[in-house]
């Protein structure tokens, strides 16, 4: 019997030049001729919790407040913490490495649910607006926010984490993740005429950082 | 034809030459042509034939008005080919004609009209009936548009757009472009449709002045920089404005330039408040042939010179009802066109400054007067003029005849906002009589034709729409109103609509031939409202969607009839630009799931097929009875991939009363270790969902639905508990475990070659349940389940490790010859245990009982608590209801197929699933049947689509056919 080997539910048809082995993710870092963006980066390997509970707010989830209104969100120390409803968020850690689960039963890790894709750079919204009805570059929304909608006419979690009105920023969407081979293939047919190509977590993490000062 | 190459206002690049084939022949247009125009240059003149009569027909209007210059462009009918734009190597061919476009030998049917009155074909050729069918082949070989090819394959991308703007701006002239400047002030976002491939709308190809001396092209170019250069205005040019919905909802396509990755895309904008733009068309003018080739309106012809540099025609008389007519004669006159007379219909009210001009010009100006009558045969040569009222007429010679009766503002929008329409007696135009809310309008289609006033008219719409989307306005909005009041308004319009004549060719519709004598044929057979008139004659129902005949006919009508009311406006739908279905459909994205094995199964030789939102392997090989996958589980082991299995945990202090409510079991008996097989019901007791549940701890369950059923799993369980204030949370983790059915005698020792549990019957029995890990990593949740009736594992393994774990299974299984079994082998298999598939051997009408699962249900549980529990209380005395057997055909060769009826005298069932059983060598299946005939060894009669009278039979048998102890699966 072999290496145990996790696989992504998003397949790039570029190969990545740098890549190291995480937790059993073969996680690329860098893809040739990443270019100047716009960027599509698969972050399946990144850890995703669900917290549902009637007192959700009073949770504190990577140390972070969980906000109050549907749809805002908080993001800090490469955690982001999205409030979807009365009772549940979602939780997204960015990071190299995720912190425990807390031992509450609200928890619920859901890292092998979903496809879990950053889409982010110049451009990036307007490859959206091929793919999604939702206004992302909504003037009285500030970044970071959540919409809970169909992308491509696969009910998503998209968490904006950027915006211009020039169309450039960038945003995270999570699907379920059966949807990964089509929403990919979606995306990147609908990003052909910006010049939309796969990047490594590198690239991402240049830009989440930047996000996060 | 010579082209004139240096005017400033040309839209073409003479340099960059394209070609296209017409009738086997190359010829050669430019950059910027539309292919009509191309043609138009290389000689061409009769483009088309009509729909009915056969008649020739050429250029008249440049914005696809009618069908005149329909054509078949790389063998796709229908092509308005006077707004395609020409790409180079295009093949165009004529279409409804028999020879050529300028030799028809249909053209005799024109002489035939007298046999064709309005609504002949309602009323003739229906008796006898049997004449109908022969009548119908006929006409639809002679009359018509174009003909597509059954094998034709659509060809490019068609793209979708969704957009977001605070302010949409339909139409891309002088006002649109003032008015979305004026609304990108206060920062809003603003998007600007234009439907030509260029701004400047009626200021692009005119050369007469603004009031500070700048020609009105250059103005137009002036403004268009300025839109494109700021930042908030999203330009959309060749974008056509196609639909008008509720709350603003903006629908519209855009064609493709040669470079970009669209051919055509579908936009929708969701807009906060819409400035109307469009302006006006020519409203023709109606006399004798007025549609003969060489008849052509005042703003064709005039950019047909400016916009693609070439000259209409060589001697001209112009027949028209509004200055810009007598614009374009000056116009052209300086261009090189001879003009043998200008008739204008209007006694007075000319502008002076074009009169003056006219006569330095010499040119001969007839006021109130009016063409009656093109003559020639398949290009004009001749026209007579007459008097308004028909007393003197005079003919002049020519070969272009440039008519226009007046202007008709384009209106789509605002009807299919739902506005009310009505008329204006100054303008002559039919205008919203109340605006809807926020949507406002601009330019000339307020009757306007001053070019300052239009640019006036454009910032104040624009500042109006921005303060409607939330902007702070007011005080601009308030120095453009009173900006905008000191300049002309709307001018008089036109009012005639017909040339004194019989009408008997004068046509009010281009499109379905149709003329003013079935006008008054129609109403003389009592028609009297515009819109009947248009159903029963035709007239607006062809591709132009109305643009010819959409003014001329209410106001005909109001003529004809002498009604004392104002003439009402026929409606208009969308599209109100017709385009392909194609760009409708969109890009066309196939969203479908892959589970976590997709790709080894089709490595494996899955043959696949779509169930559901899945793609899933339905068979292994060639062999869709699957034989070999059957016997192999039945002998040996297989491994079907089962991860579409809908996956759910539950949690919260009140987690066991949600179950308790939806399930028809009692839930509080689900043990730890073990699984519990249950159902879910709806109000009538019908079956809606069944799966297994396993406990995770104290009101912490992980429970399985069906594939199809898992999207709608956890509203079904809210809304059954939606009053009841419990506290439970659901999480769907379908996505989240790959599914692996090990199944077959062989299936244990296999399992042990990969875990390190025990996995005797004794500590994994049937329906324990276990959580392990697999090389200390991968963790699993493991089901002692027997759904195709065999020793069976279900194996829950985090999605990004299912394939690991059927790695390893297929390694361990090597030397059993493990193989992949695909979702029809299971069904077989299932069947031949007679478990049941939910909506395959149930339907809306059969409850829990009837398909056998009573026990399931627990009656001591509060009936009022469990969905369901009180129909399946009464229905448990009902008689004559559908229940679900066992059938075996009396001949095993010949497997009933799905669907089938069981029939008597009267439908009594129908076959739920038969397969030939390669296990128990019969043809048997299960069968939904009135309970009378439930009954075993019944003798049941089947009948089958197309089988020509010869009739099955089968007799109810015991269920289940295989291993009925289920000794197999228990041991």
């Amino acid at each position: 019997m072999g290496e145990i080997k996790r696989e992504s539910p998003v397949r790039f048809t570029a190969s990545p030049t740098k890549s190291e082995v995480r937790d059993n993710w073969t996680v690329a870092l860098e893809y040739d001729e990443e270019g100047q963006g716009p960027w599509l980066v698969d972050l399946a390997h990144k850890t995703r919790w669900d917290l549902q509970d009637n007192k959700v707010g009073e949770q504190r989830p990577g140390d972070l407040t969980v906000p109050s209104a549907p749809g805002d969100c908080t993001f800090a120390n490469n955690t982001l913490v999205n409030r979807m409803n009365r009772t549940q968020a979602s939780i997204y850690h960015l990071g190299a490495a995720a912190p425990a689960m807390p031992d509450f039963s609200g928890y619920t890790d859901v890292t092998e649910s979903t496809v879990f894709l950053a889409l982010f750079g110049p451009n990036a919204f307007f490859i959206a607006e091929k793919l999604a009805s939702l206004d992302f570059l909504d003037p009285a929304k500030t970044a970071p926010f959540l919409y809970q909608g169909p992308f491509c006419h696969v009910p998503c979690q998209i968490v904006t984490l950027e915006k211009a009105a020039d169309g450039a920023g960038g945003f995270l969407l999570t699907c379920s993740r059966g949807y990964g081979d089509s929403m990919v293939h979606a995306i990147l047919e609908a990003g052909v005429e910006f010049g939309l190509r796969p990047a490594g977590e590198n690239c991402f993490n240049t830009w989440a950082q930047g996000l996060q000062g | 034809m010579n082209r004139l190459n240096q005017l400033p206002t040309l839209r073409i690049n003479p340099s960059e030459k394209l070609s296209l084939s017409y009738r086997g022949k190359s010829y050669q247009g430019v950059a910027g042509d539309t292919v009509a125009t191309a043609l138009y240059a290389n000689g061409v003149r009769v483009f088309a034939r009509s729909l009915k009569y056969h008649r020739p027909r050429g250029l008249y209007s440049l914005d696809g008005e009618c069908s005149n210059t329909c054509m078949d462009v790389n063998s796709i009918p229908n092509i308005r080919t006077e707004n395609t734009l020409l790409k180079d190597g295009m093949v165009v061919k004529e279409q409804n004609v028999m020879g050529s476009a300028d030799r028809d030998w249909l053209s005799f049917i024109d002489k035939l009209d007298w046999m064709m009155p309005a609504g002949f074909y309602y009323k003739t050729m229906h008796k006898p009936a049997s004449m109908w069918p022969v009548a119908m082949k006929q006409i639809r070989k002679a009359a018509g548009l174009g003909v597509i090819s059954a094998d034709y394959q659509m060809k490019g991308q068609y793209d979708e757009l969704f957009l977001k703007a605070e302010v949409t701006v339909i139409g891309g002239g002088a006002a649109g472009m003032t008015a979305a400047l004026a609304a990108a002030e206060s920062g809003q976002r603003v998007v600007l449709l234009e439907s030509r491939p260029h701004l400047g709308g009626c200021f692009d190809y005119r050369v007469s002045a603004t009031g500070d001396g700048t020609p009105l092209y250059e103005r137009a170019r002036e403004l268009a920089e300025k839109v494109e250069q700021t930042g908030n205005i999203r330009v959309f040019k060749h974008t056509s404005m196609v639909g008008a919905y509720n709350n603003n909802l903006i629908t519209g396509f855009q064609v493709g330039n040669a470079d970009d990755v669209f051919t055509e895309r579908y936009i929708e904008i969701r807009s906060n408040s819409v400035v109307v733009a469009t302006g006006c068309i020519e409203r023709p003018l109606i006399f004798d042939h007025n549609e003969r080739p060489g008849v052509m309106q005042a703003g064709c012809a005039h950019r047909m010179a400016r916009t693609y540099g070439l000259l209409p025609g060589s001697e001209a008389v112009f027949s028209v009802g509004h200055d810009l007519g007598l614009e374009a004669a000056v116009d052209l006159f300086d261009l090189g066109l001879k003009i043998n007379c200008v008739a204008d219909i209007r006694e007075d009210g000319q502008n002076a400054e074009l009169m003056l001009a006219l006569a330095e010009r010499k040119i001969p100006v007839l006021k109130g007067w009016v063409a009656s009558k093109a003559h020639g045969s398949k290009k004009v040569e001749k026209v007579t003029l007459s008097t308004v009222e028909g007393t003197v007429k005079r003919d002049f010679p020519c070969d272009l005849l440039v008519a226009s009766a007046g202007l008709t503002p384009v209106t789509g929008p605002f009807i299919l906002a739902q506005a009310k329409m009505g008329y204006d007696s100054h303008t002559g135009y039919f205008l919203p009589t109340e605006l809807p809310a926020k949507m406002f309008p601009a330019g000339r289609i307020t009757g306007i034709n001053n070019p300052g006033s239009i640019e006036a008219s454009g910032r104040l719409a624009g500042l109006k729409a921005a303060a409607a989307a939330g902007a702070d306005m007011g005080k601009t909005v308030a120095d453009a109103e009173k900006a905008a009041s000191t300049l002309p308004g709307p001018e008089r319009g036109c009012k005639l609509v017909t040339a004194p004549v019989k009408g008997r060719k004068s046509f009010i519709c281009f499109d379905e031939d149709t003329t003013i004598k079935n006008i008054k044929q129609a109403i003389d057979m009592g028609f009297d409202v515009p819109e009947l008139i248009k159903r029963f004659t035709s007239a607006g129902t062809g591709p132009g969607q109305g643009g010819i005949p959409g003014h001329n006919l209410p106001l005909f009508v109001a003529k004809y009839t002498a009604s004392i009311n104002t003439p009402v406006p026929t409606t208009v739908r969308p599209p109100l630009v017709p385009t392909f279905l194609a760009t409708y459909a969109g890009y066309n994205h196939h969203m479908f799931k892959h589970t976590p094995l997709n790709d080894s199964q089709k490595a494996d030789g899955g043959i696949f097929r779509n169930i559901g939102v899945w793609q899933r392997a339905r068979y292994f090989s060639d062999d869709f009875e699957c034989k070999e996958e059957i016997l192999n589980v039945r002998n040996n082991v297989g491994m079907l991939d089962g991860s579409t299995l809908g996956k759910f945990r539950i949690h919260g202090p009140d987690a066991l009363k949600a179950f308790q409510r939806v399930y028809v079991s009692d839930m509080s008996k689900v043990k730890e270790g073990r699984i519990k097989y249950s159902a879910m019901c709806n109000d009538d007791g019908c079956v809606m969902d069944d799966g297994v549940v396993v406990k995770l701890g104290e009101n912490d369950y992980y429970f399985t639905t069906s594939s199809g059923r898992a999207g709608q799993t956890v509203e079904w369980i809210r809304y059954h508990t939606r009053f009841d204030g419990w506290d439970f949370h659901l999480v769907n983790l379908t996505d989240a475990m790959g599914v692996i059915n090990l199944s077959g005698p062989n299936a244990r020792k296999v399992l042990a070659k990969v875990v390190d549990i025990d996995l005797s019957n004794e500590a994994f029995p049937f329906s324990g349940y276990k959580e392990f890990f697999i090389k200390d990593t991968i963790f699993v949740r493991a089901m002692r389940l027997g759904f195709v009736g065999e020793i069976s594992y279900e194996l829950h393994v985090p999605s990004s490790c299912t394939q690991a774990v059927w790695d390893m299974l297929k390694e361990a299984g090597a030397e059993f010859g493990i193989r992949n079994f695909g979702v029809e082998a299971q069904n077989v298999l299932r069947m031949e245990k007679c478990h049941i598939i939910l909506g395959q051997e149930s339907e809306q009408r059969t409850n829990l009982l009837d398909v056998g699962l009573g026990f399931l249900w627990d009656r001591k549980k509060a009936d009022a608590k469990t969905v369901g529990a009180v129909a399946l209380r009464q229905a448990e005395k009902d008689v004559g209801r559908l229940k679900l057997v066992g059938i075996s055909m009396e001949d095993d060769t010949r497997a009933a197929r799905e669907g089938a009826l069981i029939v008597d005298n009267k439908v009594r069932g129908y076959v739920a699933t038969m397969r030939k059983s390669f296990t128990t060598g019969e043809a048997v299946g299960m069968a939904l049947v009135e309970s009378q005939l439930a009954d075993k060894g019944t003798r049941l009669e089947i009948f089958e689509d197309e089988c020509n009278g010869v009739r099955l039979y089968a007799r109810v048998v015991p269920m289940p056919f295989y291993d009925p102890t289920g000794e197999r699966m228990k041991n």
